[in-house]
């Protein structure tokens, strides 16, 4: 798939010998059988597209997980965005407002946090990973306060062909992900902008030197993923039509494992968003596997947790080898 | 190339006081080596010509205009291209990125602009193959690259902008001999075309093969200017260290100003 030598951004760096794209889909395939020798249902078209319909909210996430690794920066606070987008969402229906209203301003207050987050990094400086995770504490404070432990639910479905739609045989959620992951792909690769992004998160002062402006494209590239994490909120309220308590809970962990899974370096500077969305197959077909050889739930997060620390320890056993600087 | 002019320029960071009023001028067409010892405030007070630093106080002119340099691109645009020490390249990245980087081309589909990657090569091509710098490919991350290769990158990516002031902040110091010699013969071709070059290097042996003129900067101040003819190694290095204390710095006249 992606030879030595391929173009950044959409596949992974020339760094590895065997691409991280072709290393995922042999996983992937490997999982896939052994669930289908454990379970026959696993198989079936209706547990994919099940499972194709559970992935779409996460994949939308992970695409704007992908561009801030690859700045250097992280968002763990996309569930809580997620979360609050989800309320306002929620709020606006049951104050009988329409479709048309009630999307922009779930997009528009998840852009609103997204660009939040972004000012804090850039401007005062705080490490993404501290700024974020204040972030995610003050969203989910939110959350609480509002909806104060009980859900909102008996929403309306006017929305609910954006995850159960079909067209010409193919289920909405692809042409979804294809259009997500085709703009940030265009942005990545085709637009000034996503060279700088990478420049950023090759080497910040580099960046600084040639003239980029950094805190610009930082406080972007954080709303851009707010955005989609409102795009994600609305396909939430469209799959399960109620906002609930635990709502965005381990979106954050499932989508930076997904984006790292896929080739991107936690250190910055590259990526590949095919990786991140084969990344969130995997984890999403582990997942349903899981459920559906009656493993308890809880061991989920486990596999997942465990399977980001075994990647980054391969990773940087790696670069320890190659002997290139950390 | 229009006479470029810094006066007075003082740079702090923090508590240290880097540059402390320093003047610094270069003629059209002449060759102006800096030199100091590390940490005298050289790569700081080109930074503040590139437009990648802003100086505390002190005035830049160029033909006796005042500019101000809020951005790299301001220099650029005024015709200044630096190549700093630190080469400012991003490891993880292509040859082509890097030498577009901050100034990409770009080509409008449909009313929306995109990058023109294939312009983008073909110049790459050119400027790698003029200043005869071998590479594997184009489609390379920078970092995977010897040091003399992305030398010639960040050469090739100052030569891109059409600069009448080329800065070069240590250009030689990761080079063999044969490349620091190229990179010689390449300042000389600069000059030739009229251009003037600002050339910072620890090395006084090609600091004296290239260089018209020579400032000296110690502890964030100028300790004075010579012209290289009528200057030895010898009084340059006591400049640098202190040795000579008889005549400074700042009332020198400075010789050969108004000569070009
Ligand atoms: N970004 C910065 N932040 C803080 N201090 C700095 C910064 N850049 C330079 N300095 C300080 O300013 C002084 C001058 O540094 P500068 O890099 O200009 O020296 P130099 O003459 O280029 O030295 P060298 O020959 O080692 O390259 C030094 O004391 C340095 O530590
Ligand atoms: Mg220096």
């Amino acid at each position: 798939m992606a030879p030595v030598g391929a173009p950044d951004g959409f596949l992974a760096g020339p760094r590895r010998a065997v691409p991280r794209e072709v290393i995922l889909m042999v996983a992937i395939i490997a999982v896939g059988t052994l669930f289908a020798t454990q379970s026959e249902f696993f198989l079936t078209e209706r547990n994919l597209v099940t499972v194709l319909r559970n992935s779409v909210d996460l994949a939308v996430i992970c695409a704007g997980m992908t561009l801030i690794i690859i700045m250097g920066g992280i968002d763990v606070s996309v569930g809580g965005i997620l979360a609050v987008s989800a309320i306002f969402i929620g709020h606006s229906y049951k104050a009988g407002l329409p479709d048309e209203v009630v999307v922009p301003i779930g997009i528009g207050v998840a852009t609103m946090l997204g660009a939040l987050n972004g000012v804090i990094v850039a401007k005062a400086r705080v490490p993404p990973i501290i700024a974020t995770l204040g972030t995610m504490y003050v969203f989910i404070a939110v959350l609480f306060l509002v909806i104060g432990g009980t859900w909102i639910h008996g929403l309306p479905d006017t929305l609910s062909f954006l995850i159960r739609g079909e067209f010409v045989g193919i289920p909405a959620g692809v042409f979804i992900i294809g259009c997500v992951y085709g703009c940030c792909w265009v942005l990545l690769r085709w637009q000034a902008w996503g060279r700088h992004l990478c420049a950023i998160g090759c080497d910040e002062g580099s960046a600084r030197l040639v003239g980029i402006n950094i805190d610009r494209v930082k406080i972007q590239a954080y709303a851009l993923t707010g955005a989609l994490a409102g795009i994600a909120a609305v396909l939430y309220v469209a799959r399960l039509r109620n906002v609930e308590v635990n709502i965005g809970t381990n979106i954050a962990l499932e989508a930076i494992a997904a984006t790292v899974l896929g080739g991107a370096d936690i250190r910055g500077g590259t990526g590949s968003l095919i990786g991140a969305l084969m990344g969130v197959i995997f984890i999403k077909l582990v997942q349903n596997g899981l459920v559906l050889i009656g493993v308890s739930s809880l061991w989920e997060t486990v596999v997942i947790g465990g399977l980001l620390i075994i990647v980054l320890t391969l990773d940087a056993l790696e670069t320890r080898r190659s002997g290139r600087p950390t | 190339m229009p006479a470029l002019r810094m006066s007075r320029i003082v740079k702090r960071f923090g508590g240290i006081l880097a540059l402390d009023g320093v003047d610094f001028e270069v003629n059209p067409g002449e060759v102006m080596a800096l030199v100091g010892d590390n940490g005298a405030g050289k790569s700081t007070l080109i930074k503040i010509l590139a437009g990648a630093y802003q100086a505390d106080a002190g005035t830049i002119t160029l033909d006796g205009a005042p500019v101000e340099f809020k951005s790299p691109q301001d220099a650029w645009n005024r015709g200044i291209a630096t190549i700093y020490q630190e080469l400012a390249l991003t490891g993880k990245m292509m040859i082509p990125d890097n030498i577009f980087l901050g100034r990409e081309l770009k080509r409008r589909v449909f009313g929306v602009s995109f990058l023109d990657r294939r312009a983008m090569r073909e110049r790459t091509k050119q400027l790698l193959s003029s200043l005869d710098v071998q590479v594997p490919s184009l489609d390379v991350w920078v970092e995977l690259l010897s040091g003399g290769q992305r030398q010639g990158i960040a050469i090739s990516r100052a030569l891109n902008i059409d600069a009448e002031l080329i800065v070069m902040d240590e250009p030689t110091a990761a080079l063999a001999v044969a490349e620091v010699r190229k990179v010689l013969q390449f300042i000389r071709r600069l000059r030739e075309q009229g251009k003037s070059v600002i050339l910072i290097s620890h090395n006084l042996q090609d600091v004296f093969a290239v260089s018209d003129r020579i400032t000296v900067l110690r502890q964030g101040r100028r300790a004075g200017v010579r012209e290289t003819r009528h200057t030895t190694p010898e009084e340059i290095i006591g400049l640098i260290t202190w040795a000579s204390t008889a005549e400074d710095d700042q009332e020198t006249p400075f010789e050969g100003l108004g000569a070009a």
